[in-house]
């Protein structure tokens, strides 16, 4: 087993650098119009060495469209982790740290939020202000955030009850330095493998969201999209689901290698 | 006794706090709803015509307090699209949803349990690694993408089960589990993923513990310790995760009932979504919220029942 963990945490570092060089540079590499050039005549062609991995109805080449959809859905998964730390690590650390009135009223919201599927969460938020990228990264960031806060919290409020906070306290030092200088850096890791598994299921948000019509929008090529269109042309053409499904899956098993083997390696704890 | 009460009491506390989250997530946010509905080509009279008589000139308190009392009254309004009362659309709806709330959940736990049993009492051998990997890259895929495989595989390729659809249960049961089947089967796949994982480790836990060992030196079966003695003691925590699984069960039900045709409540959801029509959002977000923050309670206390060493109070 200790062979299969390293393995595991090889194998998700790999697709991982792999996925992130391919969203990097392959827009860079690709002619601009790679991903939304028609070829009539080749529409809906399986896999050949014109187009390695086939083309969807409208003839677009399905592994230019992948890669471009690479860089949507990570930007808009990072965005969003990104967004739902900088809302949920006040709001658990505040709670945790300091308990009493302010931790009950504070988890209480929480606690709420939590009612509310996270998609649900998401999808009522992106329709209300309107599917766009950036709507989609404040609706999938908003709807993690109480996820976030609520393990922050529990992290914080083992970190506070530490001889060290208590030393210093007694030492005079005020709360809020005590938060940023004792409580935060002894949290970190969990809020590491918190984030790589939060970066895992917004990938799949995201991709659930489009997947509806209320994420990223047409034309942009996003994975979610590319798994919708192809919905009314499986028997014809599986590959337009097989191709952009293969590589959210991918990318979902590598954060999820990733983030179980850094959860053994920060948190040996939790093991 | 005590803890039943202030359980209840912070059930409505919670079910308040939803109805007031949903109010502010669906008015506050910017986007008029007049226009919403309208589109945003409409002319002004028409819109602000629209705007007084859903009252929406009134301040916002006001507008809470109406919709409120509408919900406790059971009065949810009328839906803009399906022009029908929404408690009588949430109704019909809501019985679908539940054949196919319970139908995955059941699938999830039979299959997910015994493979956790299995790769726990293999601990580091090939059969742990086979379900590990199978569970691991079970929650890597989306559950829509396995809806669209079972489509493919059990629908079209093999004519198993129709590919989408409905039927009343009330009119014909069984043809009403057919079409839950698939929907079912692509949910449930997903779930099993992370209670086969949870089975798996808290099962290792209590298989390293002392008294299974005096249950071995006992000269019980390995039948009766395992299934017996360590299962007994693994599924509580086991159920509390099966029971927080059901507020991602009902995210999920969005994107498969939307995906499969099936007119449920997560497909009614959707259609509100996607039309933009306000009360039917409103109304569904909370019956929705409210139906999990419940359930969540119902598994709490079914906790209590499984384990006696949990006493309430």
């Amino acid at each position: 087993m200790k062979r299969f963990k390293t393995t595991k945490g090889l194998i998700g570092i790999f697709l991982l650098t792999i996925i992130a060089l391919v969203a990097i540079l392959g827009p860079m590499i690709l002619p601009p119009d790679a991903a939304t050039k028609m070829d009539m005549l080749a529409r809906r062609s399986p896999p050949n060495w014109n187009h390695l991995l086939g083309t969807d109805q409208l003839g677009r080449d399905m592994l230019a469209r992948v890669i471009l959809g690479a860089r949507t859905s990570l930007e808009i998964a990072v965005s969003a982790v990104l967004m739902s730390i900088v809302l949920g690590l006040p709001l658990g650390l505040v709670s945790g740290y300091s308990g009493g009135w302010n931790d009950n009223v504070l988890m209480r919201l929480v606690d709420t939020l939590l009612a509310f599927p996270a998609l649900l969460l998401a999808l009522t938020i992106s329709a209300v202000l309107g599917p766009n990228v950036q709507n989609t990264i404040i609706a999938i960031g908003v709807a993690f955030t109480p996820y976030l806060a609520r393990i922050i919290r529990g992290e914080a409020l083992k970190v506070a009850q530490m001889p060290y906070v208590e030393a210093a306290r007694a030492s005079g030092t005020t709360d809020g330095m005590i938060m940023l200088r004792h409580v935060l850096p002894n949290i970190l890791p969990a809020v590491i493998v918190q984030a790589t598994i939060s970066l895992a299921f917004a990938i799949l948000a995201e991709a659930g969201l489009s997947f509806l019509g209320l994420g990223t929008q047409p034309p942009a090529a996003s994975w979610g999209l590319m798994i919708q269109a192809s919905r009314d042309q499986l028997d014809v053409a599986p590959w337009t689901a097989l191709v952009p499904g293969a590589a959210v899956a991918l990318t979902v098993l590598g954060l999820n290698m990733f983030g179980d083997v850094l959860r053994d390696i920060l948190d040996p704890k939790s093991k | 006794m005590t803890y039943v009460v202030n359980r209840l009491l912070s059930v409505i506390l919670t079910l308040f706090l939803i109805t007031l989250v949903t109010f502010a997530v669906t008015n506050i946010l910017p986007g008029d709803v007049a226009m919403m509905i309208m589109g945003t080509q409409s002319n002004e009279a028409a819109l602000e015509g629209l705007r007084q008589s859903l009252g929406l000139n009134d301040p916002l308190i006001v507008q809470y307090g109406r919709w409120i009392g509408g919900l406790l009254t059971g009065d949810l309004g009328n839906s803009l699209i399906f022009k029908k009362p929404i408690a009588e659309l949430l109704v019909q709806k809501a019985v679908a949803s539940a054949i196919i709330v319970v139908m995955s959940m059941t699938i999830a736990l039979a299959l997910a349990v015994p493979l956790g049993v299995w790769a726990a009492v293999h601990r580091d051998k090939w059969q742990d690694t086979v379900s590990s990997s199978a569970s691991l890259m079970g929650v890597s895929l989306p559950d829509f993408f396995w809806g669209i495989v079972m489509i493919l595989v059990f629908a079209r390729w093999l004519v198993w089960f129709p590919s989408s659809g409905i039927v009343e249960p009330s009119e014909d049961f069984l043809g009403a589990l057919r079409y839950a089947f698939l929907p079912s089967l692509a949910l449930g796949l997903g779930l099993m993923a992370h209670l086969t994982r949870m089975t798996r480790s808290t099962m290792t836990g209590i298989l390293g513990q002392e008294f299974i060992c005096v249950a071995r030196a006992k000269g019980l079966t390995e039948r009766t310790v395992i299934w017996r003695y360590a299962l007994g003691n693994a599924i509580g925590p086991v159920i509390t995760i099966a029971g927080l699984q059901i507020g991602y069960l009902f995210g999920s039900i969005i994107v498969m009932e939307s995906l499969f045709g099936y007119t449920g409540m997560g497909w009614l959801t959707y259609q509100a979504l996607l039309n933009r029509d306000l009360p039917l959002i409103q109304a569904t977000v909370v019956v929705i919220a409210a139906v999990v923050m419940i359930t969540n309670l119902l598994v709490d206390l079914l906790y209590v029942l499984i384990d006696p060493r949990v006493k309430l109070g």
